[in-house]
């Protein structure tokens, strides 16, 4: 501790802006870490938090995926012995138009019966028209809401609220308001509760219901009475607790919190090169006084712990002002989170409280300075093994040493060998990623002698550009690979992570947009809601008629999409007449034959599965799949596999009268509506809006508008990993910055001696700021070429095991040429500080510097 | 040539630290001088305000005519690049540099055409007697032949005056003998104003002026 004082302290604060940079790759990390499991958390948690409150005493509820069921499954649930008390349930959410308050969950429910299961805690004054549930039911525009929404919104008995419903747009009477707490919680506040059977309407739901709510008799264990109702009603249900729904949420959240925690743990990755350099190069620097410790009698071990105790303080400091930075943006990329789900999954999210698990700060100040000390580990074992007497003599240790770069080169030649053959073996998933572990080691294993002979190539044309300037640039380069390699090495590895997203991305969007062209073909889509992927509202299957009556309609083509559970995953049926659909459209057919497909599959007699699927759930042509449905499990061997790209996690295609059948319910999320030729298609759409807009909720969207809405979605969802490539792009200019910081430290005789001898300002600027440029032109070459092979990796890794769609190998030249500019103009910002502080020191302090 | 009229410097810190204080001083075109003093004395402080390295806290200092004190950092600098040459104790060679390429620093910073530049350059190596070690790194040479680098590259425009802080203080006896007759030469070829600052008194005595400092005044100046 003594050493740390005296020794480490002095040494800080005369390095101050580079003790500063070097934490800053754990601050990123750690903040991102911090802000993301935060985000998270809280979306989860005010989802379980919404679960749990509407679901009141239930213990049990049952489900049948997303299509719902009849009305009649009521009865059957009642008739089992071990319920005490079953309430349907229809919940959905809408937008009420009043500002700024988000959408409202309406939970609806029959009033008669629920009260068993749930507590309403009414506002005083509201008893009298509650307490009499039939005066309440003979209403059906009859709303209840919190006093948190109404109090936000200036309501009260008697005040009025409009929303969209399938009868188009109504009003609806608060006639009670619920007391603060409870289930007045839930969905951060935003719930209104209505009678089931006005619901049904509201939300075209026609004789059915999404879920029951269950209440077990006395001495009824959870067992017992899942057991129970999975026996009465077979197979197609879903009979789980509450959690069960969290659960679910968390599966398709998981996706997302796994993509975001890789960014913090790269940001982290990238932030030990950082620290590695800085330390390397503080021992080199410190020799001296190493030498002077050891000959005063340190021992190795002291003179490590000396090192690692500079290391883990660093961490520290840098971890407490990550988690700090990280709490700041929880709330705002908590709302990112929020939307996004929604916006990919329709769940619809409202997340008010921001929850922090401090177990977790705990861990992640843990990681971080863990992190700190790893990356310091051989600088610090490095000082320990410094000889006195050789430390108190003068030279060079900025150079890498012929047998250590030798060895390193072989290393990396090992590793490159290794890593074609786990290539070759690739069949066999673990050596595929190990052969990428091989390949990002081989490559940090080169960069520094890479670096080292570009910077040699590079001598020759800075030198002609500016003589003096652009040979010291170099120079400074060769003489002290040390000092440039772990920078180098850092934003080697940002450019290429962000050249392998970038390939992976373009590769996406085109195959996406290959898709639309050849599917999403019709003219015109009539969706229950502007965005495509929420599925509170449902149409008639009537509607059909009524939009091939609107003149210019050529052809509708009714689609009904839900969610069931196959192989333990959500996964989405797309229920449409298949037949009239093939007609129109174009497909990649991975599997299967065209003719066999187009007569069994609109038969009823198989299914066609998305290539994803197929290849996430390992399902093969001829293969029976089983798919649970309210009458019993519907088993259908797959006739087909084509390219699909409408769910992340694979879709089946089934025969519509099939799945009317199967699960009782021939509701319609979208039509496909196809004009005449010759037919104006924006005339169609004001004739479809002006005939069934008025008395239904609705909207109509045109191709280009739902090719562009499909497009946006694949963007988001990618643009999220361009966070991390931000990150770690930050972190390496970050590293640049350190790196000249120390290199104007050790050249300082050197500019000292260009200016005595005639060197203007921007002479000593114009060499600072050509080394900068040379590291990001270093980087900018071995992340390239890093880049390709890593894009090759991704590609695999995406097609086979993560989407389950093959993306062509596409190097993005654009993306590069992108980067280029980019990483220049990165490098002369980082020299701005650091050139400036060479031209204001002091002449005479740097000529007599030693 | 030289002339310094109630000159001091003083550092401010903790407590004020005077490290030259109201002198004057006038040197002649084509005089060469050399300046002694125990260390401590202020003899590099006065080379470092002559040479435009440092400017000085209060007084006037006039090169060749021209205030010091008026010129902005870049003036200042290309004063130093055209008027002053430096010899510098520990030579202050860049040593990624080659002898031709230490010498033709300033002339690149001054923009000249890479011809004349290298032709120069090797005019100034040849000079010195080193015409054997163009291509050579300062790593490759002996303690006096970076010195006569270091002299050459001071050469570089032919400065009316040229500095030298203990030009022979890293030599041995012999070496520094020589570097001491190559200055003497170009004196007497050059006819450049020349300041030794300097410990030894055998450099000190073959120099026609002494200018003693003690206690960062002038304490004597003999002509001989």
């Amino acid at each position: 501790m003594i050493l740390l004082r005296l020794i480490s302290w002095p040494y800080v604060r005369k390095h101050l802006l580079r003790s500063v940079l070097t934490t800053a790759g754990i601050v990123l990390g750690v903040a991102l870490l911090v802000g993301m499991q935060g985000a998270n958390r809280s979306v989860l948690a005010a989802f379980n938090q919404t679960v749990d409150r509407i679901a009141g005493k239930a213990q049990l509820q049952v489900t049948a995926g997303e299509s719902g069921f009849a009305e009649d499954v009521l009865e059957r649930v009642q008739a089992v012995p071990q319920v005490r008390a079953a309430a349907p349930v229809i919940e959905a959410s809408v937008e009420t138009g009043l500002k700024g308050q988000g959408k409202l969950l309406i939970l609806a429910v029959d009033m008669t019966g629920d009260r068993s299961l749930r507590d309403y805690d009414f506002e005083n004054g509201d008893e009298d028209v509650i307490d009499d549930p039939l005066v309440f039911l003979a209403q059906p525009d009859s709303l209840i809401v919190t006093r948190e929404f109404a109090g936000r919104n200036g309501l009260g008995a008697g005040s009025r609220v409009a929303f969209d419903t399938m009868e188009g747009p109504r009003q609806f009477t608060v006639r009670g308001v619920l007391k603060a707490g409870g289930m007045a919680a839930a969905f951060g506040g935003n719930l209104g509760i209505m009678d089931i059977y006005a619901a049904q309407k509201v939300f075209g739901r026609g004789r059915h219901f999404d879920r029951i709510d269950i209440g077990l008799a006395e001495g009824v264990s959870l067992e017992q009475g899942q057991a129970a109702l999975e026996k009465a009603l077979g197979p197609g249900f879903n009979v789980e607790p509450p959690s069960g729904r969290g659960r679910q949420f968390e599966s398709l959240l998981g996706i997302y919190t796994t993509a975001m925690s890789i960014s913090s743990l790269f940001a982290l990755f990238v932030g030990v090169f950082i620290i590695y350099n800085s330390f390397a190069i503080a021992v080199t620097q410190r020799r001296a006084e190493i030498g002077i410790l050891r000959a005063l009698g340190a021992t190795r071990g002291q003179i490590r712990t000396l090192f690692l105790g500079e290391s883990a303080i660093a961490g520290l400091i840098g971890s407490a002002a990550g988690v700090a930075l990280g709490l700041a943006f929880t709330r705002s990329l908590a709302g990112f989170t929020g939307q996004l789900m929604e916006a990919i999954f329709g769940v619809p999210q409202n997340t008010r409280e921001i929850l922090v698990d401090p177990r977790f700060l705990l861990v992640a100040l843990v990681l971080g300075v863990a992190t700190s000390m790893i990356a310091a580990f051989v600088p610090a074992r490095n000082a320990a093994r410094v000889e006195p007497v050789q430390a108190l003599q003068k030279g060079k240790y900025q150079v890498l040493l012929a047998g250590e770069n030798r060895t390193r080169r072989r290393a990396a030649l090992l590793a490159l060998a290794l890593s074609l053959g786990c290539l070759a073996l690739s069949r066999y998933r673990p050596l595929f990623y190990l052969g990428y572990l091989l390949t990002v080691t081989a490559a940090l294993l080169l960069a520094p002698f890479l670096s080292l002979e570009l910077a040699r190539l590079l001598r020759g044309p800075l030198k002609w550009l500016r003589p003096i300037e652009g040979s010291l640039a170099a120079d400074s380069l060769i003489q002290a690979p040390r000092r440039t390699s772990a920078t180098v090495s850092a934003l080697m590895l940002s450019l290429a992570l962000a050249i392998a997203h970038g390939g992976v991305s373009l590769a996406s969007v085109q195959s996406i947009q290959e898709w639309m062209a050849g599917t999403l073909n019709p003219d015109l889509f009539v969706s229950t809601s502007e965005t495509l992927a929420a599925r509170d509202f449902r149409f008639p299957a009537a509607m059909e008629g009524e939009l091939e009556a609107v003149p210019g309609v050529a052809d509708v083509q009714p689609v009904r999409t839900a969610r069931v559970h196959l192989g333990g995953k959500p996964v989405m049926i797309v229920a449409t007449e298949l037949g009239r659909v093939y007609r129109h459209i174009h497909r990649t057919i991975i599997a299967g034959d065209a003719q066999t497909m187009d007569t069994l599959a609109p038969e009823g007699k198989g299914v066609v599965i998305g290539e994803n699927l197929s290849v996430l759930q390992k399902l093969h042509l001829g293969e029976i799949i089983e798919l649970p449905t309210p009458s019993g499990p519907l088993r259908l061997p797959i006739v087909g596999i084509i390219r699909d790209y409408s769910n992340q996690l694979g879709a089946v295609f089934l025969e519509r009268s099939v799945y009317v059948r199967y699960f009782q319910d021939d509701t319609v999320d979208l039509f496909r509506v196809y004009v005449k030729r010759g037919a104006a298609g924006e005339e169609v759409r004001r004739q479809i809006v002006e005939r069934l807009g008025g008395h239904r909720r609705l909207f109509v969207l045109s191709n280009r508008e739902v090719r562009d809405y499909v497009t946006g979605v694949a963007n988001q969802w990618l643009g999220l990993t361009y966070i991390q490539v931000l990150v770690a792009l930050m972190v390496a200019i970050l590293g640049i910055v350190n790196t000249l910081t120390v290199s104007i430290s050790d050249r300082r005789r050197e500019l000292g001696v260009l200016r005595a001898v005639g060197g203007l300002r921007a002479q000593i600027r114009g060499t600072v700021w050509m080394e900068a440029v040379a590291i990001g032109a270093i980087g900018l070459a071995l992340g390239t070429a890093t880049g390709a092979v890593f894009l090759y990796y991704e590609v695999q890794a995406i097609g086979k095991d993560i989407a389950g769609t093959p993306l062509a190998y596409q190097f993005p030249f654009g993306i590069v040429a992108l980067l280029v500019p980019v990483i220049l103009i990165a490098a002369l910002i980082s020299a701005v500080l650091p050139a400036e502080t060479a031209v204001r020191s002091s002449l005479v302090e740097a000529l007599e510097y030693e | 040539m030289i002339s310094l009229k109630n000159v001091s410097k003083y550092y401010d810190g903790k407590r004020r630290v005077v490290a030259l204080e109201a002198v004057d001083l006038h040197i002649e075109r084509g005089e060469m001088v050399s300046i002694v003093g125990p260390s401590g004395s202020g003899k590099s402080t006065l080379l470092n305000l002559i040479g435009g390295l440092d400017r000085p806290s209060t007084g006037e200092i006039r090169i060749d005519g021209q205030a010091v004190a008026a010129l902005s950092d870049d003036d200042l600098t290309r004063l130093r690049r055209d008027k002053i040459g430096f010899i510098f104790q520990f030579f202050n060679l860049l040593p990624s540099l080659t002898c031709v390429e230490n010498v033709a620093l300033p002339l690149h910073l001054k923009g000249l055409p890479r011809k004349e530049i290298d032709k120069r350059a090797r005019a100034l190596l040849d000079l010195v007697q080193l015409a054997e070690r163009f291509d050579h790194l300062p790593d490759e040479l002996s303690g006096g032949e970076r010195q006569r680098v270091a002299i050459a590259r001071a050469l570089a425009f032919s400065p009316p005056v040229l500095l030298a802080d203990e030009p022979t203080g890293n030599l041995d006896t012999h070496t520094g003998a020589e570097i001491l007759r190559l200055i003497h030469d170009l004196h007497e070829r050059l006819h450049a104003t020349i300041l030794v600052v300097t410990h030894d008194a055998t450099v000190a005595e073959s120099c026609p002026r002494t200018v003693t400092l003690r206690d960062a005044r002038i304490d004597g100046d003999v002509r001989r």
